[in-house]
Order: structure tokens, then sequence, then C-alpha cells
């Protein structure tokens, strides 16, 4: 009972850092990418100075990085938990997106943004109160096997 | 019907992305916190894992589809239409991957579209 509780605290905690981690990569390349579609224009020459200005770009080189650990974190999660599971958790990132768009990019937030905000919010509640794994992993299974015996 | 089909081939990609990250993963086994060579050694899987690279390269054809179906389909229409890959993947988590499905992860699931379907209105 106490180890399963851990276990769904880790994953949890792993799915927050996850999300946190999305959110950032995706502000910080928002940014940056605006900043580039400022200064390039649509021609084929505009789109590889894109490219080039883009690879040079702290805020999108950082916010890729952010997007790589989102990516790792995800993998890490669905070795633990079911992708039922994982998968309406990370939509959370779009909550938080919507909150930093709001107060780091200043962007306006439609009343429609937020009640779809509400709505996320309920459903990863709903999906977080369900066992984040029905599965036997592997490795798992080979030591069920092992212990079994021939 | 052009942007329907890509929509439907987006969502199939993205989802086989995502299954076969899932599959692939549990073939690794579960990936430890603290040990950094039990770290090393499921990263050495996890690279050579198949359905690993495979899911790599569904989510590449998704990536790329998407930006192309930007190129002519509204964002406001697309972002909504692509939250049915929450739907089939977990119809897909249910029937190949076997997971039990509970009428709160249902319940659950579905909120969260509606939700992104909301949040990703102009």
């Amino acid at each position: 009972m106490l180890r399963r509780w851990a276990e769904r605290t880790k994953i949890i905690a792993l799915l927050t850092v996850a999300v946190l981690s999305q959110a950032t990569g995706n502000v910080l390349l928002s940014q940056g990418m605006k900043r580039i579609a400022g200064e390039s224009g649509s021609s084929l020459v505009g789109w590889a100075s894109a490219l080039f200005q883009a690879v040079q770009t702290p805020s999108i080189l950082l916010g890729t990085g952010f997007l790589i650990v989102f990516f790792v974190i995800f993998a890490t999660a669905l070795s633990r938990a079911d992708l039922s599971f994982v998968l309406p958790a990370i939509s959370s990132e779009v909550i938080v997106n919507v909150a930093f768009a709001d107060h780091f990019l200043n962007e306006t937030v439609s009343s429609s943004r937020w009640v779809g905000s509400i709505l996320i919010s309920i459903g990863v509640v709903l999906v977080l109160q369900s066992a984040p794994r029905t599965f036997v992993a592997e490795d798992e299974q080979e030591n069920i096997a092992d212990e079994a015996g021939p | 019907m052009k942007t329907a089909l890509m929509i439907a081939i987006l969502v199939c990609a993205n989802s086989a992305g995502d299954v076969l990250l899932a599959r692939g993963m549990r073939e690794v086994g579960t990936v430890p916190f603290f040990s950094p060579r039990e770290l090393y050694r499921a990263t050495c899987k996890t690279l050579r894992n198949g359905r690993f690279l495979a899911s790599i390269f569904f989510m590449t054809v998704y990536f790329a589809g998407f930006l192309s179906l930007l190129s002519w389909a509204d964002l406001s229409f697309v972002f909504p239409a692509m939250t049915l890959a929450y739907v089939v993947s977990t119809l897909a988590a249910k029937f190949i991957l076997k997971e039990t499905i509970s009428l709160h992860r249902w319940a659950g699931t579905l909120f969260v579209c509606l939700g992104v379907a909301l949040v990703s209105r102009p």
C-alpha cells in the first residue's frame, strides 16, 4: 500500500516536472521565433536566414533543451505508468501555457480559454484519481517467471 | 476533404508514436531515478529499441505533417481537431497495450479533449 502510494507520488512529481519543462520550452521557443519572424522575410532565403538565426538565438536553444528534457521525462514516465494515464495528465501543460502566455508574453487570454483550462483541470484531477499503472513491465514478468521456477 | 484526410493521418501518426513509445519503454523496463549505472544501461537499451526508434519516426511524420497542414488550414480548426488523438490513443492503450481504462479515466480524457478544444479557439 505504502509502496504503491510512493510510486504514485513519484510519477506525479515526474509528470509535474515534465509539464513545467514543456511549458517553459514552448514559451522560450515562442519568444525566440517571434523575434526571428519579425526580422526575416517569407522567401527561401528568408527561411534559411531564420534557421541560421534560430540556432544562434539563446532562447530557442534553451527552449529546445527544455523540450528534450520533457521528452526524456515523458519516456521515463511511460516506463512506469499507463499511456492512458500519462497522456491526459501531461495535457495540464496547456493550462500552464495559458497562464505563462498571460503572465510572461502579455497575450490576451479570452474567457473561453480560461473555461477550457478549468475543464482540463477537472479532466486531469479525474485521471489522477485512477491507478497510474495497470500493466506488468517485461522485467517484472521475467522476475515473476523466475520466482515461479521451471 | 484534403484537410480531413490530413487530420486523420496526423491523428494516426500521433497515436502510433505514443503507443510505440509506451510499448518500447515497457520493453526497456522501469527506468530507475537515482542509479547512474542503471540509468546508463536503460538509456543504451532504449536507443537500441526498435519500437522506440519507430515512435521517433512517427512523431517526426506527425510534426512535419502538422507544420504542412498549418500552411493551408487554420490553427483554430487544426488544434481542436487534433484532440481526437487523445481518444484514439486511449482506445489504442485499451486494445493494443491492454490497459484497464476506468470510468474516471474515460471521463477525465473527455474533459481534457473538450478543454483543449476550447483553449485553442481564437
